[in-house]
């Protein structure tokens, strides 16, 4: 599992390559604390190379967009297989992020 | 501007000198200001303050330096000011005032009370205060957003009392004044009558009269005070031992009224009668998989999807429901054809 953050003029997008499970969590909750203080950006997470996501990814999502809304940020999750698109509904947060 | 006696000019040297404890007064009413309205919770547009420039003050002396022995007889060298939503709003910063800063009665004017048949203009209520600790006297200007705007868009025409406005002018001005004053008011009477409208709900809810309340965004977030989907939330977390996060259910307001529930009454009902399949539903999805936490959102969203299904909305319905809560795009069919086939064997399937 890699993330990756790049970022591009008023948007900072973190790239998630891989299976975001409770083993990869450490990782992935450190690469991207350089999202957590951005102000008035536009987050992305782009999701294309995402294969599977736990509970422990959906909580990093979770904190991401909770910092967001305290910085003025928005957060907006894209390119998400149908398969994690599935676990945003069984769980209830597909009325919570903004997914494209 | 004509040169300034020697008296003036003693006045402008002596406010040279002051400076420094003028902007140490400014700082501290602004301080005081701020921390009382944040402790009363009350929320207004702006809270500002400026100390006379010397420009000003020069100009002041020129027209009417006689009347002044010393600076410390002008009273507003240091002018505070804040902008309230609502008339009353006034009122109840001028009591903190009142509490906060020693008020000189004699000098003060609530110009809103001055106003006659014959008055010019829509003004504010001007307190000359006194704060412990300095010499100089400070000027509270307490208006609301509407007088402000009035206030400040009359003096960019540069006139500065009725007497010099031009009478043609002068019937235009004064019926925006009025028009301002009656618009003040409507806002004061609508928050009013919000307030007691919010009132009413949350009796009738506490009441449990819930087929007298009409479902709206304000009714709706009264009757989730009373945390109706908990015990279904509770249950599915249960299932994985998950943990709840909150989530807001402003998203389902629009759904609710799509699925023909026009009263509080009538969402209590879908809630009951759809409770059990939803808690199917989430056993079905969460069971097999180690997902251990969940949106309080969950609940409502399967008594939703239980509700389409049931009633035959089949996969259009569930696609207009994906709509409504994650905006239009066009994975909501797949989605929509994902979420029917797992609930394809459940029993409320069978029951059409």
């Amino acid at each position: 599992m890699t993330t990756t953050i790049q970022e591009n003029g008023n948007q900072v997008i973190a790239f998630f390559n891989g299976r975001l499970d409770t083993a990869a969590a450490v990782a992935t909750t450190e690469a991207v604390k350089p999202l957590l203080g951005a102000s008035n950006k536009e987050i992305i997470l782009d999701c294309s190379q995402l294969e599977y996501i736990s509970s422990s990814g959906l909580r990093i999502f979770l904190s991401i967009r909770k910092e967001a809304a305290a910085h003025s940020s928005k957060v907006i999750v894209r390119s998400i297989s149908a398969d994690i698109r599935q676990v945003f509904v069984m769980t209830g947060f597909i009325s919570l992020f903004d997914i494209e | 501007m004509e040169a300034l006696d020697l008296h003036c000019q003693m006045i402008l040297e002596e406010y040279r000198e002051a400076l420094p404890r003028l902007e140490q007064l400014k700082e501290d009413v602004l301080a005081k200001l701020h921390a009382t309205l944040e402790q009363s919770g009350l929320i207004v547009t702006a809270i500002e303050a400026r100390v006379k420039t010397e420009e000003s003050l020069a100009g002041k002396l020129s027209r009417k330096g006689v009347k002044y022995t010393t600076l410390s007889d002008i009273t507003d060298l240091v002018g505070a000011r804040v902008i309230t939503f609502y008339t009353a709003d006034v009122d109840r910063i001028a009591s903190m005032a009142e509490q906060l800063f020693e008020i000189d009665w004699q000098n003060s004017v609530d110009k809103r009370k001055l106003h006659e048949l014959d008055s010019f203009g829509y003004n504010s209520l001007h307190y000359i205060c006194k704060m412990p600790g300095y010499d100089f006297r400070f000027e509270l200007q307490l208006r609301t957003t509407l007088q402000h705007a009035w206030a400040a868009i009359n003096h960019d025409t540069g006139y500065k009392s009725g007497i010099e406005i031009p009478r043609e002018y002068l019937r235009r001005i004064n019926r925006l004044a009025g028009l301002l004053e009656l618009a003040d008011d409507e806002f004061s009477r609508i928050r009013t009558e919000i307030t007691d409208y919010r009132r009413r709900v949350q009796n009738l809810v506490q009441k449990g009269q819930l087929d007298d309340v009409l479902l709206d965004g304000d009714t709706f977030a009264s009757y989730l005070q009373a945390k109706p989907l908990d015990a279904l939330n509770k249950r599915i977390a249960a299932i994985n031992q998950a943990e709840i996060q909150d989530s807001p259910f402003s998203n389902y307001l629009a759904v609710l009224k799509a699925l023909m529930c026009n009263t509080l009454g009538d969402v209590n009902r879908l809630i009951k009668r759809y409770e059990d399949d939803a808690y199917l539903l989430a056993r079905h999805q969460l069971g097999n998989t180690d997902l251990d936490i969940i949106s309080s959102a969950i609940g409502l969203q399967n008594i939703c999807i239980v509700c389409i299904l049931s009633s035959g909305g089949g996969k259009i319905g569930l696609e207009r429901l994906f709509d409504a809560l994650n905006g239009h795009n066009t994975h909501n069919e797949e989605l929509a054809e994902l979420t029917y086939k797992q609930a394809l064997n459940l029993p409320f399937m069978n029951k059409q």
